[in-house]
């Protein structure tokens, strides 16, 4: 092995810590693989915490109906008794005209079970003021749709049915019910905070005169089941026009934009480490011109063009693994003090609540992936040596004579 | 016997159309031990018929047999038995003396062990280096590099080392010493060597003195 050890030697000579060209390069991958370790650990936080309120909210597995469904009793027992289904509850969604004083709003309503919603959506984590128990004698509201109706708990809602559209139809006037605000919540996902209105289901079935219909059905699957495949079973057994969809399917585009914003994030900073390599290959060419005589005097004392290309590849290999490794000390630094960087960013330009605002994150979210891992330090490597391929070649292939006259 | 050139010929294109005779009818034959020099102005051929005889150069025509085996045929820059000692010594820099005299060894695929270790340390001793072993060629004179190469050349144990202008770069005095020390210890080995230079005075302790002038290889000695 001594192309290895040679190779070491040209990059880090005895009695010097490293050639300026080894540091230029290794300092060139690392910041390639520190940025793109970090943007897509962030994009990783971002797509883990966006899965999991996306199931908060809406639970693991939605059933839903083009009609109501009547018989809401038989429907719990039978899916509560489906393989794999640990919990289940109903709902009913909607939208209605709601006034406090001046202000009118038409919020998203959602009607819960309260004695079986906690099983399915954990409501009380979502909860400011308030308790989740007294759901039955009023309404909850968001942070977001208190503070565009100037509301506080204890104050009261009038809230109009969309039926009062029909009443006026027929010249008949429907009076708005007036429900006290008994909570306020906040899920910390922008577009439910903004204007959601969460009530019992019996209050929203008497607004919308549905007597004991529902609009559907959230399950919890057990620890284990997988939720596609249930979603599959479930769809198999459950009549039209009944039909479960996975919280993946309920939010298909969404997730769609997630996964192609990293896959865009990745293309694009995997420039960065093209530059860097670029570097790696000019470095290395400048190299075996100033040491063509060397390389002459390798191949006299029996080298191989093999081994003259390997000296140099091993070069590339290992100026890429040192970027690799510094890269991912570096961005794993930058994640670790993440909130506090973003905090001092974002306080020298934008208001405190910038963030929040905009992305619907008060707090950068994180997530490392060995996936991610292995593909940035993979593709960097073989970036890495296919930049040498041109030098190591240059220099295999260079003629004996020629390079020692060149004198 | 263990170099003999029969017949060379070397042309030199210059250009697509012109072509000029470098050397022709080069015959000699060197025998196991024995030494020769070549002298001649510059732009003579000395350092092509140098290369030729180690198989770096291709000849037009003529063969060039090396312990009977002929190397003309093709260029080959590794023959064993071969070492080069070239004026701008050609030292890895970043290697320290005695690694910089382990690594044609190490190229040659040969294990690095108390033998080679004992060679090593003895062509130092014999050249003066010892205390020179861990430091860096650029700390060395040039009188010292150029010992340092010597040594490189005979750590391979060489039955013929090609000599291309050796002390061209040193000074008169460090010329000699160095000379000296190459004479010796090529003795001392029972080592062959062809000498190309430009001093007559070296040329003349080889057992065979030759001068190239306008394409021919003249026996002076």
């Amino acid at each position: 092995m001594w192309t290895l050890k040679l190779a070491l030697h040209y990059l880090f000579p005895k009695g010097r810590m490293g050639t300026f060209f080894t540091w230029i390069s290794i300092i060139g991958i690392a910041l390639g693989v520190m940025v793109l370790t970090v943007v897509l650990s962030i994009m990783n936080g971002f797509d883990k915490t966006i899965h999991n309120k996306l199931i908060q909210i809406n639970g693991q597995i939605k059933i839903l109906s083009s009609s109501i469904i009547e018989d809401c009793t038989q429907w719990m027992h039978t899916l509560k008794n489906f393989e794999g289904v640990a919990h289940v509850t109903p709902f009913v969604q909607g939208i209605a005209l709601v006034q406090h004083g001046d202000y009118v709003q038409f919020p998203r309503c959602l009607g819960v079970d309260e004695k079986t919603v906690q099983s399915v959506l954990p409501l009380r984590s979502f909860v400011c003021s308030g308790d989740i128990a007294d759901l039955n004698q009023g309404v909850f509201v968001t942070k977001g749709l208190a503070q565009t109706l100037n509301i506080n708990v204890k104050d009261t809602l009038d809230i109009y049915s969309p039926l009062s559209l029909e009443a006026i139809k027929r010249d008949e006037v429907l009076l708005p019910k007036e429900l006290p605000v008994v909570g306020i919540f906040e899920t910390e996902w922008a577009e439910i905070d903004k204007n959601t209105l969460l009530c019992s289901l019996k209050i929203l079935q008497d607004l919308y005169g549905l007597n004991n219909g529902i609009h559907g059905f959230s399950l919890r699957v057990k620890p284990g089941t997988s939720i596609q495949q249930l979603c599959l079973k479930l769809n198999a057994h459950l009549p039209k026009p009944l039909r479960a969809y996975s919280w993946m399917e309920l939010d298909t585009d969404f997730l769609y934009i997630l996964k192609l914003e990293k896959a865009m994030s990745f293309f694009v900073l995997l420039f960065v480490i093209l530059v860097a390599c670029f570097s790696i290959s000019s470095g290395l060419m400048s190299s075996v011109v100033r040491k063509t005589r060397e390389i002459a005097l390798l191949r006299i004392w029996g080298a191989q063009r093999w081994q003259i290309t390997a000296l140099f590849c091993w070069q590339a290999a290992f100026l890429s693994s040192l970027g690799i490794l510094l890269g991912f000390i570096g961005g794993m630094s930058v994640l670790h003090y993440r909130n506090g960087i973003i905090c001092f960013l974002t306080g020298l330009i934008f208001p405190e609540n910038f963030l929040w605002n905009f992305y619907s994150f008060s707090k950068l979210p994180a997530a490392y992936a060995w996936q991610d891992f292995a593909l940035i330090g993979g593709l960097t490597v073989i970036i890495a040596l296919l930049a040498a391929i041109i030098p190591a070649l240059k220099a295999s292939f260079s003629l004996v004579a020629r390079s020692l006259r060149s004198e | 016997m263990l170099l003999s050139a029969d017949k060379l010929t070397k042309f030199f294109v210059s250009s697509k159309t012109e072509r000029f005779c470098l050397w022709h009818d080069v015959n000699f034959e060197l025998f196991e031990g024995e030494s020769m020099a070549i002298c001649g102005e510059s732009g003579s051929g000395k350092s092509t018929l140098l290369f030729a005889l180690g198989g770096l150069e291709s000849v037009d025509s003529g063969t060039i047999c090396f312990c009977n085996q002929m190397i003309s045929h093709h260029l080959n820059p590794h023959i064993p038995g071969i070492s080069y000692i070239f004026q701008h010594y050609y030292l890895i820099e970043e290697l320290n003396v005695l690694e910089n005299l382990l690594l044609p060894v190490r190229v040659m695929g040969e294990k690095v062990d108390t033998g080679v270790m004992n060679r090593a340390h003895h062509l130092l001793l014999e050249l003066g280096l010892e205390k020179f072993s861990y430091q860096l060629p650029r700390t060395l004179s040039g009188g010292e590099r150029q010992r340092v190469a010597i040594g490189r050349a005979f750590m391979m144990n060489p039955r013929l080392i090609l000599a291309d202008e050796p002390t061209g770069s040193l000074d008169e005095q460090t010329s000699l010493r160095v000379s000296q020390m190459f004479f010796s210890i090529c003795q001392k080995f029972t080592t062959s060597f062809i000498l190309v230079t430009h001093n007559e005075n070296f040329a003349r302790q080889t057992n065979k003195y030759c001068r190239l002038e306008q394409g021919e290889l003249k026996r002076c000695k």
